[in-house]
Order: C-alpha cells, then structure tokens, then sequence
C-alpha cells in the first residue's frame, strides 16, 4: 500500500480576508497562518464570521478583498479565483450532507473520481473504522458513524487541507468526547492540515495544536491553547475564554500590588494595570501564606469535580475561586486568599 | 446570506424557457399593440365586467368547493381507521384522469332535462328537475374533475406530518376537531394552497365544461370574439384579462407560501402515525366517499362503457382508435419529457438562485397554463407562419405549443422536491471535485426525480386530452383521441365518442396513479 | 437507485413515446391506399362525414391527394387570418357564409373565374366573387306528426305566444340559428329581434347544444317543434323510414325560411392555384352535387341537379331580402342574444 500522503502537508496562508454581505461585514481583515500538519480551530461566539472563513477558504464564496494560499498555490488572490472542485480541500459541514442515494462505500468514493478505486475506499473506511458497514445506506448509522463517513469521504481523494464546521455539535453530550478524539487520531494518521470550526471553548482547547479566536470577522489571538488560555492579549480576550477577575493594580520592577496581594508577573509595565486572574489561581484556605487576605465565602456551585467559591473581600469585591470538588466550602466559612498561578497583567486603561 | 448568481448558462436556459412559455402573453400584446383604444373598450365594456365577476365568482366557487372535497377526503385516507382505505385513496384520485368536458356533458346526460335522472323521476311525477345549467352544472363540472389536484398534495402532507406536534396537542387536553383545525390544517396549507392554485388556473382557462354548462365565463366570450369579429383585438384584449387574473392569483400564492425554506437538517425517519379512529362516524365518512366517487367517477365511467358496448354491437371500427391513441400517447410523452427539461431549468433557477429575474421567469411561464387552449394555439400559429415557417404544423410544433400551454404543471413538483436538496450536499460534491454539471447529474437529478416523475405525469395528463392546439397545428391527417371525441360530439354522435374516451381515459390512469403515488402537485 | 432500477425506469418511461410512434397513424380519413403526389390543402369546417365521399371522388379523379385540416368554421377563419399569407391552406370550405366572409373580411380571398360564379344562382355567392356557394339548406320548423299542421305558425315570431310555451325546442349556440337572428336584425330591425328572442325565453323555449338533439326531441314527444335545418329531418326520415314522426314546415315568412349555404374559396396565398380551382369546380359538377343532394339531402345550386324528391324545391322557398355576406355581423347577434339571455 503507497503512502499517499503528501510528504510536506501544505501550509495554509490568509491574508487580509474580507468579506461583506449587504450591510454587514462578517469577515473584516482576516489574517492567519496554519502551518502544515497542524490542526487549528477557528473559535469564536456565534456571528464572527468564522463559518463564513471556512467558506471562503473551501471557494464556496467570493471574498471582497484579500488572498489565501494553500502550500503553493494561490487559491484567491486579487486576480485568481480557483473554483471549489479545483482546490482539493475536504470539508466536512454540520449536518454532514451525506448523499442519501448512495451507500456508505458511495459516498467516500464519489470525491475518488467516475472510476474510484475500490482499495482506497476501503483503506479510508478502515482508517474510520467503518469498514464493516460499507453497503450499508447512510440513514441506517447512527450519529457519530455518519460523522465519520463524512470524514472519511473528505480524506478519501488526500486533500492538502481539511476543514470542518463545527463538526461535533450534532452529537450526544456522552459521545462527544470520544468521537473528538477518535477524529483527532485519524487527521493525525492521515497527516493532513485541518481547520475547524467551533463556539465550544472546551472542544478548540482539547483538541488544537492551534487556536484562533475571531472576534467580530478579525482574528483577536493565535497561539497554543495554553498560550491564550494564560495569557490573553486583550480584555476581550480574556473574558472570552474561561472566567477571568480583572483587578486594578499597581505595577513596579516586576511585582503588581492588587488587592488579593503581591504578585511576581512578566511585565514591563509600570504604574496602573489591570491584573488577570483566573477563578483556577484563586487558593483559598482556613490558614495561607502571609501576604494573604482574608475573605467570606457567600456562595459555592458544587459541579461534581470542581466547585465555583464565591468570596467577598474586605472591600466589598467579590471574587470566583475554582478549587476541586472536596473539601467542600459554606457560604459564610471565614478563609485567607491567596494567588497561585499564572496571572495575566495589561496596561491600565 | 445573500443568493449567489447563477451560471450563465442555466440563466440563459430559465431566460429562454420563460420566454417561449410566454409566447402566448406576448402574442395577447402584440395583437392588442395599436388598437389599444379599441382593446380598453373590449375591456371596460360594462358586460365584459359582469362576466370578469360571474368568472370570479366561479373561479372561487370552485377553488372552495375543490378544497372542501379535498381535504376531507385526504384526511380519511390517510389518517383514519376507513375501512378500505387504500381502495378509496385511488378510487377519489381518479377522476382526474376524466376532461372536464367529458364530464360536463356525463353530468348533463344524467342529471340534464332530458337525462337519466329525469326519466327516473318522472314516473314519480317530478315533472321537470332544476336545471343543471349554468353556474351550478359549471360549478359541479369543473369542482369534480379537478379536486383530485387538491387531494394529491394533501394527502401527501399528511403523510409527511410530525405526530409530536399533534400529541403535544393532545398532551395538553385539546380535542380531535381542534386539533384537526389548529394543528394539522396550519400544516397543510402549502399543498391546499399549491393545489387550489392549479384548481383556480384551470377553471379560469376551461372552455369545455363552461360551454357545455352554458355558464357565460371569459373564456366563452374569447371563443365568441373570435368566432364573430373581423380583428381579433376583442378576444386579445379579454386574453390579456386573463393574463392580469393569473398574476393576481400568483402573487397571492406566492404570499400565501412565504419564504420558508424546506430543508431537514439530516436524514431522519418519520414515525408512522396511528390511525384516529372514526367510531359512529365510520357510516357517514363511507357514505361521503361512496357519493363522491360515485358521482365523479362511477357515473361518468359508467355511461361511456354503457355507449361503447352499444357501439361495439354496432360494429365499430377499432383499428382508428388504435392508431389515434398510439398518437396521443406520442405526443404526451414528447410534451412530458420535454416539459420537465424546461422545467428543470426553471426549478433551478427559482429555487437555488432567486431573483427579479427567476420569478419574472416563473410567473411568465404560467401564462401558458392560464390562458385557453385556442389563444395558446392562435399565438403558435402567429408565430409559427411568421417566424418558423418551416416547422409550422408539423409534429415538432404541435409538441412545442403543447408543452408551452402546460410547462409550468412541471415546475411545480420539481420545485418541491429541489427544495427538499440541501444546498449544502451540492457544495459538498464540489468540494469534492466534481463540477457543477456533474454536480447536477450525479447528486442533484437523483434526488429530485421523484419530483421531475410527478411533473411528467402532470404534463401527461393535461397533454393526453388535449384539444384546440391539436386541431389548429397537428400535421393534417394527424388525429388523436381527443380530436375524434371532439369530432364525434360536434356533430351530434355523442355515443360514438365514448371508445375514445374510454380509452383516453385509460391512458391517463396510470400517470395518474404515479402522481397519487408521489403525492406532489406543487412547492 | 440500483443499476437494474434506472434502466427499468427509463424503458418505463421510453415506453409510451416508443409505443405511440409505433401506433400513431397520420392516416388520412379517406384518402387513398395507393400513395399519389400531394396536392392541395384544404381547411374544411364542414365535417368529415359529411365530405369525405365527395373529396374521394375528386381524389380518383385527378390521381393526387388532397390534404384536409378539419375544424370548427369559426375557428379556421380565426387561423387563416392569423397565417395571413404564410397560410399552408389552398382552399377554405366552410360551413357557413359568415365565417366565409370574414375570411374575406381579411383579403384572403381571390376572385373566382366567371366560370364558376355562373354556375350558381347570385344569391348564392359573394358579391365580388371572392366564394362560392356549393350547397344550401333552409331553415324550417320541424313539428311532430301529432301535432295539428293548422296549428303551425307562419314565422318563428310567432313562437312566442302562450299557446307555444313550453312547447318550442331551439339551439341559441347553433351558427345557423345565428345567421337567422342576424338577418331578423337586418331585415327587421334590431327591436323585434331583441323582442323575438325575449319572448322566446320568456316562453319557456327549450335550449339544446345542437340541430341534432332539438329533432330527437320533437321524436320524442318532449316538445312539439323546434327551429332546425331541413337536412336532419330528411336524414332522419331517409335512416327511419316513412314512420319517422317528425316533418318539416316551411314558414310562410321568409326570414323564417332563410337558406343559408355551404361555401369555398381559394385562398390568395395559395401557390396551386390551377388546381384549387379544378377543386372548386369538381365540387360544382353534377356529381359533386348529386352526392351533397343524396347523401346529406342539402340543396344542390347547379342547374340540372334535384334536390331529394321530398324536400320542397328551393324555388318555392321564398327567398329573403338579404345578402349573406351581412350575415357575418355575427358580434351583434351575439351580444344581443347574451343581453337577452338567450345564450
């Protein structure tokens, strides 16, 4: 059996992508990068224009303005516009848009050209794991099979890149979890570039080796998810993803004093900064160390392995501690607060 | 997101298909074109107005009385406990498959002063039964043969209804009936409103019945012009009437249907819902259906196999009948075949690419089916001696204006079944590599066949019985069903004609019962 | 859709067209079994049975088809004159003179030689020549033979009186009838026209689609007379024999009495122009016009030839003061029969 695959997958190139439908500008100056092999996620509340990217970059829509490369070739630029059976880009779309007159073996060779070769349908079903239900039509399988018919038919003709939109919304809470891996694996095996598409933060930071996060047809951050998790490079940014306490605080040499305490952080900053912190760096406890400060908890949501401590701080401030599900805090419980982890400083507005 | 622009290609197609179907239209212009006083005055004559409002009323009547048939009848079949449910299903579709002017003069021959219903009665001292005559025999006439357009789409949404709408209903303590009227009714309006449609073209386009009827309809007084004037301006401008009457009825269509998109998200199965059961009113339904059918089907086919055995006694030659059938069947066939082409085109256009433009195209097209058969084929002769000389009364030609006269029957289902193709399985298959005329055949046609088999038999049925093109363009010698019945019955051999339609009538069944099968009439 | 499953559906739906063109005839109603040249195209608002023996005729005659478009008389003017002279047609037959004169209303026609216009009385052919009758029929009131021949009006006029309610049959969408209200128009005045048919429907007359049924009904007995062409009674009376119950009276008045003809022209456009008119003539031969006396009992117009021994001659009709060509003001006839609701 050759390898099929392309010895360097292509890299992904946008720049200043825009793109706008009657008075609306859904796509406003994108500029992105995915290196070859990766797999990136595209996140971003609904109405970022990330669905609208995805489009652009499958040729399904025109942009106004802007370029994107695939590897090495120009698929839109100002003079070119490659048509969307051109590109050799799988996609996999929402609701899968299986075809429902052909079987499952139908609709992974239809990419595979009039005369597809059998064996590489069957090595692209085995690859999914589907090879068992091959003649099978497509409305017999359940959710997460169909999903996976439409991957494989999207790998099945070894596109340089692969994109898909919000491929995990359809499914049951519980099987979440292990279709995202099963699908991560076989990209991997396949070597292929790809792109998704998500709102779920859970899924963009689980799953990528990249994230970008859109905010209003502009990307507002790219980086490793731990990168923009930690370190977010806007307020925005960081009421985004997860929950964040923005403290003022007054930064010098090095250190900020806020009001949960002295905090050594990475900043040139000086003088008035606004401190990110997340509810995870939040220690809370009957004794802390000496900078701590003291504080009521008014309120707790127990989640089963965390729980949400809400603590009021002598100033009348409240704030939200994650701590793991035991022991477990009562509102009304008198503890110290401390930091401890990662926090984020930006520039005092 | 806004609606792309079409290919060129497929954009000329539509452009080109919508304006051969509108040939008709056109013709009405010309002709009216620098004699537009004389027109106005056709038009604004104080008759002319009396008879646009005795049109409308009919045309009203009708819709109303096809729908209360229809509905009704579908909901029996289809969500009951009936007995012999499926039997009625296709014994209320059929009538059909009978030309309203058949049936018009079935109905006088029984019902009439001189009919079979009055030498029954007479014995029992009825001297003279109210007279079938004008609007109510028209009525009747025109209600009878055409409520089956309203049952087929109906009783295909019902079938496709989601029963948790209804058990939500119940769950919440309303009774049948009211459910029935604010659940289930609310649902089916697409299909009552798609079906009265094509019931409110073709009562305002009859000649057949109206006249039979004697019910002084515009139609009847487009033959009249055109039987007594010198210019033809009169009956153009009428035509014209016509023609504003079918873009008022579009436009409420199109109101009446919204801008709902039909597309499921994914490939899910209907649960079969239980039958509601009819208990004590199991008779009166039976005896619902029995009348109906008895009337529109049992009666007219009862007479016509009554006439044929008599004539069969006479010694009649059949070789004739062969050969005018095996004629009506080829140009039906033609007329089917090509009219989904046209359709198609029509369909897409409308469907994946809306504009001024594609639903110019659409509402052209049903000038076609609008208008009566004669200004369709006077408009054909226009431009057939002037444009396309050569071709002028031959089988081409005579295909060509059949088609026109009933190419928008087509765009309906078609229409329907496209809107039931997600757009995104089509950009799907390019993003695998096909393009988009492959796209369209190896995805798109698939999916909509049903939709275009249904469009086909509905071209064939109208196209089968077909008579004043044939008369006008059909190559001299060239004789078919409906042409002998029509020839038989003008001069007075009523009897004679019933083989013919006889037969006629068993061609038509079997489109018919693919229509039923399909369940689609209209999007 | 599997493999087997598409080609089926194809065959199912290639099969209709495949069967009509293996069934579908263009035979010609009585033309010839041997193929001869192709002649001239007539279009022929005079029905087929009626016709086609005398068309035969011609047809061995002069060893060459002739090609007919039938239809309703009113019809084909309408398509000739919208052919103009792209028209395929050679000769026009029609049924009527008004349908005649509309056509001729539109220059279409072209004058007939002397020849032919000799042949038959003036009254039977247009003023300038431009057609030509070729057989006539009067109007009359047929009666049952129970009914009392003292009883029998002079004129259609006086069929609305009370002694006749009910008892009257007519046929309002008859072009014949029309001819005859049309001349009571022009003859009489459009008042006792608009009077006459009033009556009529104030007289409870009853209304039939055509010639035919009004005499089957006077057989019946459902109405004692009726207004119809001579012919079907003589048909009738020839098919049933002598027993047959229904007669025909010949209005004293003349108008009641009016003789309307069958006619032909030859159309300007026609590029056989030698043989149309061999056409026209045959039709006026003594054959010709024996078959139109036999078979269909009109009345023959050329001299020489009788018509049927029981119909009275057409001499002795008296013969109104009209030209049928004004008989093609058909549009007044008929919004007046509207107005008074007689249509």
């Amino acid at each position: 059996m050759t390898d099929r695959h392309p010895d360097t997958p292509a890299s992904l190139t946008i720049r200043d992508l825009r793109k706008s439908f009657a008075d609306t500008v859904a796509v406003g100056g994108l500029d992105l990068h995915v290196e070859g092999g990766r797999l990136c996620a595209l996140l971003g509340p609904s109405g970022c224009g990330k669905t609208t990217t995805l489009r652009l970059i499958a040729g399904l829509e025109r942009p106004d303005a802007g370029s994107i490369e695939l590897g090495e070739r120009a698929l839109t630029t100002a003079g070119t516009f490659v048509p969307p059976e051109r590109r050799r880009i799988g996609m996999v779309f929402q609701d899968y848009a299986l075809f429902p007159h052909y079987d499952v073996a139908g609709n992974v060779a239809y990419g595979l050209g009039r005369r597809a070769n059998r064996g590489r349908v069957r090595e692209v079903l085995e690859l999914v794991g589907l090879d068992r239900v091959a003649d099978r039509p497509v409305h017999q399988l359940s959710g997460g099979q169909q999903q996976r018919v439409a991957l494989a038919r999207a790998l099945a003709p070894t596109p340089e890149l692969i994109l898909l939109d919000e491929p995990f919304s359809n499914l049951d809470a519980s099987l979440r979890e292990r279709v995202r891996e099963d699908v991560r694996e076989i990209i991997a095996a396949a070597g292929v570039t790809a792109l998704f598409v998500t709102h779920d933060q859970e899924e963009a930071l689980s799953l990528a080796e990249r994230v970008a996060v859109l905010r209003e047809g502009r990307v507002e951050q790219v980086g490793t998810p731990e990168e923009i998790y930690s370190r977010p490079s806007t307020p925005w940014m960081a009421a985004f993803l997860g929950e964040v306490e923005v403290l003022a605080g007054e930064a010098r040499d090095g250190r900020v004093k806020c009001e949960l305490g002295s905090l050594a952080v990475e900043t040139k900053a000086e003088g008035t900064v606004e401190v990110l912190i997340r509810p995870e760096s939040v220690a809370i406890g009957i004794t802390g160390p000496p900078d701590a400060t003291e504080a009521e908890v008014v309120g707790r949501r127990f989640y089963g392995h965390d729980q949400l401590v809400e603590l009021r701080l002598p100033s009348g401030r409240k704030v939200s501690s994650r701590r793991l599900g035991f022991p477990a805090w009562h509102p009304g419980d008198r503890v110290q607060v401390w930091v401890e982890g990662p926090a984020d400083v930006l520039p005092g507005s | 997101m806004a609606p792309r622009r079409p290919p060129v290609l497929l954009l000329l197609a539509g452009v080109a298909v919508g304006g051969l179907a509108a040939l008709p239209a056109v013709y009405l212009a010309i002709t009216i074109a620098g004699e537009a006083s004389s027109a106005a005055d056709a038009v604004f004559e104080r008759r002319t107005l009396e008879v646009a409002l005795r049109t409308v009323g009919l045309v009203a009547a009708v819709t109303v009385g096809a729908i209360g048939l229809a509905v009704p009848l579908a909901w029996l079949t289809v969500r009951t406990d009936l007995p012999a449910r499926r039997l009625w299903a296709t014994l209320t579709t059929l009538p059909l498959v009978i030309p309203s002017y058949i049936g018009a003069y079935l109905l006088v021959s029984a019902f009439g002063p001189r009919g079979a219903l009055q030498g029954a009665v007479e014995p029992l001292g009825i001297e003279r039964l109210p007279s079938i005559y004008g609007f109510v025999g028209a009525w009747l006439a025109l209600t009878l043969f055409t409520y089956p357009l309203v049952l087929i789409p109906v009783r295909g949404a019902l079938r496709r209804l989601d029963p948790q709408l209804e058990e939500a209903a119940r769950a919440m303590g309303r009774r049948p009936a009211e459910i029935f009227r604010t659940v289930v009714v609310p649902q089916l309006v697409p299909a009552i409103g798609g079906g009265g449609l094509l019931v409110a073209l073709y009562t305002l386009s009859d000649f057949g019945a109206v006249s039979i009827m004697r019910f002084d309809s515009f139609t009847r007084e487009i033959y009249i012009a055109y039987q007594a004037s010198f210019d033809r301006t009169e009956a153009a401008a009428l035509g014209a009437v016509l023609v504003v009457a079918m873009l008022v009825l579009l436009a409420l269509y199109a109101r009446l249907r919204g801008a709902r998109a039909y597309h499921r998200a994914g490939p899910g199965t209907v649960r079969p819902m239980g039958a509601i059961s009819l208990g004590r009113w199991r008779v009166p339904a039976l005896a619902f259906c029995g009348v109906v059918v008895a009337i529109a089907l049992l009666l007219p086919v009862g007479l016509l196999v009554y006439w044929s055995t008599q004539q069969l006694g006479d010694g009649l030659a059949l070789g004739s009948v062969v050969g005018n059938a095996g004629n009506s069947l080829l140009v039906a066939s033609l007329a089917a075949a090509i009219g989904v082409v046209g359709a198609t085109c029509v369909a897409v256009l409308t469907v994946r690419f809306p504009s001024p433009v594609s639903a110019l195209v659409e509402r052209l097209g049903y000038a076609g089916y609008a208008l009566p058969g004669i200004v369709v084929a006077l408009s054909l002769v226009f431009f057939g001696t002037r444009v396309a000389l050569p071709l002028y009364q031959t089988l081409a030609m005579l295909v060509f204006a059949i088609t026109v006269h009933y190419l928008p029957l087509a765009v309906g289902p078609l229409g329907a079944a496209l809107l039931q193709v997600p757009p995104r399985i089509e950009e799907a298959a390019r993003g695998l590599g096909r393009r988009p005329l492959e796209v369209f055949g190896t995805v798109t046609a698939p999916l909509v066949a049903s939709g275009g088999l249904a469009g086909a038999a509905l071209v064939f049925l109208h196209a089968v019985k077909e008579l004043p093109a044939t008369l006008l363009l059909a190559p001299i010698g060239f004789e078919t069903l409906a042409t002998d019945i029509w020839r038989q019955t003008s001069s007075g051999f009523f009897e004679a004609a019933a083989i013919p339609a006889l037969v006629l009538l068993l061609i038509a069944a079997p489109p018919l019962y693919l229509l039923s099968e399909k369940g689609t009439v209209t999007s | 859709m599997s493999r087997h499953g598409k080609l089926l559906l194809a065959l199912v739906l290639a099969l209709p067209a495949v069967v009509g063109g293996a069934c579908g005839s263009s035979e010609e109603p009585g033309s010839n079994d041997d193929p001869s040249t192709p002649g001239i195209t007539v279009y022929s608002g005079r029905e087929p049975e009626l016709i086609v023996p005398a068309i035969d005729m011609y047809e061995d005659k002069v060893d060459r088809d002739v090609q007919i478009r039938f239809g309703d008389s009113a019809t084909l003017a309408a398509q000739l004159a919208e052919e103009g002279d792209n028209s395929p047609a050679d000769v026009f037959f029609s049924q009527d003179a008004g349908s005649l004169a509309v056509v001729d209303g539109e220059e279409l026609l072209e004058p007939l030689p002397r020849d032919i216009l000799e042949r038959v009385p003036a009254r039977f052919q247009a003023d300038g020549g431009d057609w030509v009758g070729v057989s006539a029929r009067s109007r009359v009131i047929a009666y049952g033979t129970d009914v009392s021949r003292e009883e029998l009006p002079d004129s259609p006029l006086e069929l609305t009186g009370p002694e006749w309610e009910g008892r009257v049959g007519w046929a309002p969408t008859n072009a014949s009838l029309q001819g005859y209200v049309t001349a009571l128009r022009k003859v009489e005045g459009e008042d006792v026209a608009r009077e006459w048919l009033e009556g009529m429907v104030d007289n409870d007359a009853q209304a039939y689609e055509s010639n035919t049924p009004v005499r089957d009904a006077i057989a019946a007995s459902e109405i004692d007379v009726g207004l119809v062409n001579h012919y079907y009674v003589a048909e009738a009376i020839a098919e049933n024999g002598p027993d047959y119950p229904v007669r025909v009276h010949f209005p004293r008045d003349d108008l009641g009495s009016l003789v309307n003809t069958t006619g032909v022209g030859v159309l300007a456009s026609t590029d056989d122009r030698a043989e149309a008119l061999g056409f026209v003539r045959f039709l006026l031969t003594p054959e010709a016009q024996r078959y139109f006396a036999e078979s269909s009992k009109e009345y023959p117009l050329i001299e020489g030839v009788e018509p049927d021994h029981s119909l009275r001659p057409l001499a002795r009709i008296p013969s109104p003061r009209i030209d049928l060509s004004d008989l093609s003001d058909l549009q007044g006839t008929l919004d007046l029969m509207r107005d008074t609701g007689a249509l």
